[in-house]
Parts: C-alpha cells; structure tokens; sequence
C-alpha cells in the first residue's frame, strides 16, 4: 500500500471545513510535496514520507486547527448561561411531571400505570436536555452575535454574600419533593373517594378525619413542595429561605398535631386503645377491625412526622441564630473583623 | 535541574505555550516580502526557530482572516503555491508588536536578573 501523501490529505479532507477544503488541500499538498525536495532529490523513501507525516500530526488534528472558534458543541462564552437554562428546565420538567404523575396515580391506582409514569417521567429528561443543547449549538453556530459580549461590569451589582450560607442538599429536597407528591396522590384519593385505597382500587378502610383536614394537608404538601423547588433553585440556604423554612414547618405541625388529635379522639369516641399493643393481646384485630387498625397506624405515622418536623425545625433555629451571631462582617470589604 | 516526574511535563506545557506565543510575530516579521509557507518556515528555521506545518497554515489563514495579510496563488515549477505578504494594517500591526516585544524583553531581562544573582 502506498499513496501515503494522497491518503493522507483525502483523510484531512473529510474533517475540515467544507468552504474551504478545496484551498486548504492544495495548500497543503503543495508544502508536503516541497519538503520531500527539500530533502533530496529523487523518490522519497517509505519512511521518510511516513516520518514527516507522523511529525504533522493525525488528520483530525491538523483539521482541528482550521477552526479558529474550536470544535465544540457549546463554548466557553455560552456554557455558564447553558448550564443555568439546563436546570431551570430540568427542575422545571422533573416538578411539573411529578405533580402529574402524583394526579393521575391518585385518580387511577393500579402499579402498572404508576410504574410506566415513573419512566415517561425520567425519559422526558434525556429528551428535554437535548433540546437545550440543540438550542444553544444553533445560537453558537448561527447567531454569534447573541453570546454575550464582556458586559459593563460593576462591582456594586455583584450578588450578595453567600461564603456563610449551607449549601442545599439537593438529595433531600429532592427526596422531600418525590415523598410530598407521593402524600399529594394519596390525599387526592382520599378526596376523591372518601376511602383510602390499596393496590388496585379495592377500598381499604376510611379516614374521616382526613377528609374532614384534607385542604390543609393538601396546603401543607404544596407549599413544602414550592419551598423545596425554590432551595433547589437558590442552591443555598439565605435567612429569608430558613425563615420561610421555619414558619412552614411551624404551620405543618399545627397541622399535624391537630391530625394527630383528630386521630386520637376518634379512636376514643370508638372506645378503642390508641395503642397498637391491641394487636398483642388480639392477634384477629387487624383483620375483624380494619378501619381501627389504619386509624391506630395513621395516628403513629403523624406522630413520627411531628417528632421529625420538629427537629428539622429545631435545627433551622439554630442555624439562623448561628448565623445571625457570625463575626462582624466590615461593610465595605465583607471581611470578617476576626480575621482582619 | 527537573527533578520529579511532574515537572517535565509542567515544563513542556509552559515552554510551548511560550513558543507559540512568540509564532505569531516571529512570522509576521518575515512577511515584510511575498513568501509561501514552505520558504517561511524554511526561513525560521534556518535562524534556529522550529514551526511545523500543521501550526503555520491555519496561523497563517488566522492572520489572514484577521485582515493583517493578504495572499495569492502563484503557479511555479507546475506546483501551485500560496504567497503570503503582509498588507498596510499587517505593517501597522507588526510595528505596534515590535515595540511591544522590545518593552516585554526589557522588562524580562530585569526580571530575571534578579534569579541570576547568588543566593
């Protein structure tokens, strides 16, 4: 096999700008050709002409280098402003689609629907993202006016102070958002029927005092589903977001504690123990006095989510009093005086 | 003098990226006349300056694009050849960068004075 020059530039060819691939081969052609003379007279040998292609690189790179603005998909100028679209997007698509799939889990119950939910939830991201990166190459490659030039910058504008601020754990305000549309579809099947319902839509017990509190539970969902999206968002705990924080979960557990009597005086008005201590000395109860039983859990269930709530709550305190009692910070610089 | 393994490498990445800083104007100031990129790198390399092909042609397309050159094909000995001359804003440009460079070795020379001096 031979041809190696002409191969070579074929190879190049295909990697280079199609507008001006003509000229940059007979360019190039021309120069390898004249450094083989250079070296001598007559036909160069097999190595010398392998050598000095070696020493000009692989097709791709010396093609890589007729791009003045690069190879990439999205550059430098745009990438900080992709990144920051990407995830409104995504949060955007992953809250909206969950909200959906707690709806429609809530009207329709069976574990095939929820499970295909599930998935047309995550393959939506994929799709979504692409879009983005779709948009943001067409601007780059079409409208490279529309990368943002170096603004005016002023100092005054810089965004407020954020070094003694936590950053938000996007696994837990994740796993609050998916736990909260969860309770959303369960208490959209309560108002819709009445009836908590299992697997299948068959009727499992009532809950009168659900129904009876479902707005406030049903608020109380919603707006820590909104808090969560706006932690995600933010990216960083501020004072304003620890005390929006504090007062919601003051709110859910007034909520929950009224729950939680609802429960108890139910049960006392059934004449019924709140414990389920009841089971041990009535193997048969679960089964003779279901609806007995799902009110004893439920009471549980409140009971563990205020002692939970309130020590998420006892903790937000601490930090907002840890911050507010910080060093003082110098006004102008934003250095912290123990450390001047 | 390059002790560990990191360094070479360390060093091989600063002495290009100070080369090819220095491209741009080495080959601006041989453009002054009518020349094809073989005869210019030819040309510095015979005053010790090493630059391959796959680094000068898209320079010199660069400057080109950038208004500081302006180039023809002549045909000779049968081989077409692309000619490359600096054009007025190219002169303008070269002289700006000259004394640029001059003030830069200046300041250098002064810099590294300071390293040569016994410890």
């Amino acid at each position: 096999m031979n041809h190696l020059i002409e191969r070579y530039l074929q190879a190049i060819s295909r990697e280079l700008p199609a507008n001006q691939q003509e000229d940059i081969l007979k360019e190039l052609r021309s120069s390898l050709y004249d450094t083989l003379e250079g070296e001598g007279d007559g036909e160069p040998t097999e190595e010398r002409v392998v050598a000095l292609i070696k020493e000009m690189g692989s097709p791709r790179q010396v093609a890589a280098a007729y791009y003045p603005a690069g190879q990439y998909v999205i550059g430098p100028a745009l990438y900080p402003m992709f990144i920051t679209v990407l995830k409104i997007v995504l949060v955007t698509i992953l809250s909206v689609q969950a909200l959906l799939v707690g709806l429609s889990f809530g009207v329709a119950v069976t574990t095939r629907s929820l499970i295909q939910e599930l998935f047309g939830l995550l393959g939506a991201l994929p799709a979504a993202a692409g879009w983005v990166v779709l948009i943001f190459w067409a601007i780059q490659r079409f409208e490279p006016k529309a990368i943002p030039e170096e603004e005016i910058f002023d100092p005054r504008k810089l965004p407020a102070l954020e070094s003694y601020n936590e950053p938000v754990s996007r696994f837990e305000q994740i796993f609050s958002i998916v736990v909260n549309v969860i309770a959303l579809a369960f208490l959209w099947n309560f108002a819709q029927s009445g009836v908590l319902t299992g697997i299948e839509g068959l009727a499992f017990f009532q809950n009168p005092v659900i129904v009876q509190f479902f707005p406030w539970l049903f608020a109380s969902s919603v707006l820590d589903i909104v808090i969560d999206i706006v932690l995600l968002w933010r990216g960083r705990w501020e004072t304003r977001t620890r005390v929006a924080g504090i007062l919601f979960n003051l709110f859910s557990l007034v909520v929950l504690f009224v729950m939680f009597e609802g429960h108890s005086a139910w049960l006392r008005a059934e004449g019924i123990s709140e414990s389920l201590v009841i089971w041990t000395q009535d193997p048969e109860f679960f089964f003779t006095n279901a609806q007995a039983t799902g009110m004893i859990l439920f009471r549980m269930g409140f009971a563990i989510a205020i002692l939970i709530i309130g020590v998420e709550t006892a903790v937000y305190t601490y930090k907002l009093i840890r911050r507010r009692m910080n060093a003082p910070i110098s006004p102008v610089t934003g250095l912290v005086s123990a450390h001047r | 003098m390059i002790e560990n393994s990191a360094q070479p490498e360390a060093y091989d990445k600063i002495a290009l990226e100070l080369r090819r800083g220095v491209l741009i104007l080495a080959a601006l100031s041989q453009l002054k006349e009518n020349k094809y990129g073989y005869a210019l790198i030819s040309q510095l390399a015979e005053n010790g300056l090493d630059i391959d092909q796959g680094t000068l042609y898209p320079l010199l397309r660069r400057l080109e694009s950038q208004g500081l050159l302006d180039s023809n094909w002549i045909v000779e000995d049968s081989r077409p050849r692309r000619y490359y001359v600096l054009n007025a804003t190219g002169k303008q440009v070269l002289d700006a960068l000259v004394q640029e460079w001059r003030t830069l070795t200046n300041v250098m020379e002064t810099l590294l004075k300071e390293t040569e001096q016994p410890r």
